[in-house]
């Protein structure tokens, strides 16, 4: 019973997020137009085809959108003064961050399977329709986690957390293999790699859609699920500790 | 936790850097009471209530919500409790429905119920007019009455209020009294910070008088007034303004408020003869006129007064 209300309140906090997040500024900027305007800037004008450009274009919106929403909601509610109200309600913590970790990959997962659709329509097909559904919803934890993560920064103005996730996601679209095989990249910037998300990801959409990939596809999957946990952990951890001096 | 308390606090203590914000608070509830914490302004009161309602940590001590540790299973605890925190607002962006709907399904409420109990909150606050309304466009009063239907959505035993009627127009914070009072009489046990004294008198059945961090006092408004009863207020009205530091000189053994034609004199009872004498010979000496005047026993603001600034 208790776990039953355990999930169930972190659902709540979810729709609630879905229905007070999705269509704020930054969602909207940060999570639709910023992966499409960097997937544009790397394919026009250099020859490459929708079908070669697709995997790069999910990889980046998934990542974009799914870790959009989860740096700006705690600030938010901290400048709105809404999250002692939430906090004196019977939830913890926790099941406020992991709602609101669900509401970012929802949004995530949405939008990459608009795109993964679109290109079903433009007879784009996907290899592996498994690994990449795993693929999406895995990263897209992930990547929310990942923007919990500088949520937790003590201060109650969102773009402070934006800037901050902004100038740690802009780098890894570069060194996770996405454009730049991760062959290719310089020596002292591959084990950046090997610690980035993106890098799992990127490789396993590229093999869903039968390109040359680095690891398994198994390999990538227990990659990000790893990086999740960890996350995970640090995310709630550092907003915890933050936590009295949003109040 | 003895029989009849719902809330038990022991020693609580809490820093902020190098400030010890709150240092060993303990205080226990009966149910069905109305508790004060009266204290001014940086007392500790709002970090009191944050902590023993478990969205604080505590740096020590230990608080139980009808027998729960709110630490150690918060949920639990809180699902006893309502609370209007000082500084706080619904969502919002979302309609004085969509909060309560919100808060009700937080506390696990069955839809019908949910549905009938908001109905019923809304029209006993009156704000069901405003219920398709965005929070963002409700007034401070409305607002405030929103978290107070919020917070009894879960049909809680225990409600903490903190400042309820701070910043209210004087029609809003009587509304919220009177609303505190029927829930009270609906058995609910209230527990309430305020600054505002009377309120504490008009509604509390024991206060605790905070002040830098400590619990400083404790008991009934009545059982202060009766500590405090060998001490009289005289008032006085004169027919013009009275020069403030001629005054105190005259009187500096007593405590003294001058305002503009007005004095008010605090002294023991048995000092009333002395003192009366003095104001003849001021009134001869400054050639003032007595329009009004008038004695009685202390009120609950200058026994709050004297505790804070250690006269009592």
């Amino acid at each position: 019973m208790r776990r039953l209300q355990f999930l169930y309140r972190i659902w709540v906090l979810c729709l609630k997020d879905m229905k007070l997040y999705y269509f704020k500024g930054p969602t909207i900027v940060m999570g639709i137009l910023m992966p499409l305007f960097v997937w544009l800037a790397f394919v026009a004008g250099r020859g490459f085809s929708f079908t070669e450009s697709l995997p790069a274009l999910i990889t980046l919106a998934s990542f974009f959108a799914s870790s959009s929403i989860t740096p700006i909601v705690m600030p938010w509610e901290a400048r709105q003064k809404s999250l002692e109200m939430l906090l004196s309600k019977p939830v913890t913590i926790y099941i406020v961050l992991l709602g609101t970790a669900l509401a970012s990959s929802i949004f995530g997962i949405f939008i990459s399977s608009v795109l993964v659709t679109i290109g079903l329509l433009l007879n784009v097909i996907p290899r592996d329709l498994i690994s990449l559904a795993l693929g999406i919803a895995v990263s897209s934890l992930c990547y929310s986690f990942m923007g919990l993560v500088f949520s937790a920064i003590p201060s109650d103005v969102p773009a402070d957390a934006v800037m901050l996730s902004s100038a740690v996601r802009l780098p890894l679209i570069f060194v996770s293999g996405i454009f730049i095989p991760v062959h290719s990249l310089p020596h002292y910037v591959k084990p950046l790699a090997f610690i980035s998300p993106l890098t799992y990801f990127s490789d396993l959409i590229k093999n869903a859609y039968g390109y040359s990939s680095l690891l398994s596809p198994s390999i990538d999957v227990i990659a990000l699920l790893l990086l999740t946990i960890i996350f995970a952990a640090l995310a709630l951890a550092a907003n915890k500790r933050t936590l009295t001096r949003r109040l | 936790m003895p029989l009849g308390n719902v809330v038990e606090v022991h020693d609580l203590v809490k820093f902020f850097g190098d400030v010890r914000a709150v240092d060993g608070v303990s205080f226990s509830v009966r149910r069905g009471e109305i508790y004060g914490l009266l204290g001014p302004n940086g007392a500790g009161k709002t970090t009191t209530i944050r902590m023993t309602i478990g969205i604080v940590t505590p740096d020590r001590g230990e608080a139980y919500i009808m027998g729960y540790n709110v630490h150690k299973e918060p949920v639990k605890a809180r699902s006893f409790i309502g609370v209007v925190p000082e500084i706080s607002n619904p969502y919002v962006d979302l309609t004085v429905w969509e909060n309560l709907m919100l808060v009700g399904e937080i506390y696990c409420v069955p839809k019908r119920i949910r549905v009938k109990r908001a109905k019923n909150l809304l029209k006993m606050l009156k704000i069901y007019e405003a219920r398709n309304r965005k929070a963002k466009v409700l007034s401070k009063g409305m607002r405030r009455r929103l978290l107070l239907a919020m917070a009894l959505m879960g049909d809680p035993d225990i409600l903490f209020l903190d400042e309820p009627t701070s910043g209210l127009d004087v029609i809003s914070a009587r509304m919220i009294r009177s609303h505190l009072l029927e829930l009270k009489e609906q058995g609910k046990t209230i527990i309430l910070t305020t600054h505002n004294i009377d309120e504490a008198g008009m509604l509390c059945d024991r206060v605790a008088i905070m002040n830098r961090g400590k619990v400083i006092a404790r008991g009934t408004p009545e059982e202060f007034k009766i500590r405090f009863g060998e001490y009289a207020r005289i008032l006085l009205c004169f027919d013009r303004e009275i020069d403030a530091k001629l005054i105190r000189k005259h009187f500096d053994s007593y405590e003294v408020i001058v305002q503009g034609r007005r004095l008010a004199i605090i002294c023991r009872s048995k000092d009333l003869r002395d003192v009366l004498e003095q104001i003849v010979q001021v009134t001869n000496e400054y050639s003032l006129s007595i329009e009004e005047l008038r004695a009685s026993g202390l009120n609950f603001e200058d026994i709050f007064v004297r505790l804070v600034e250690g006269l009592g």
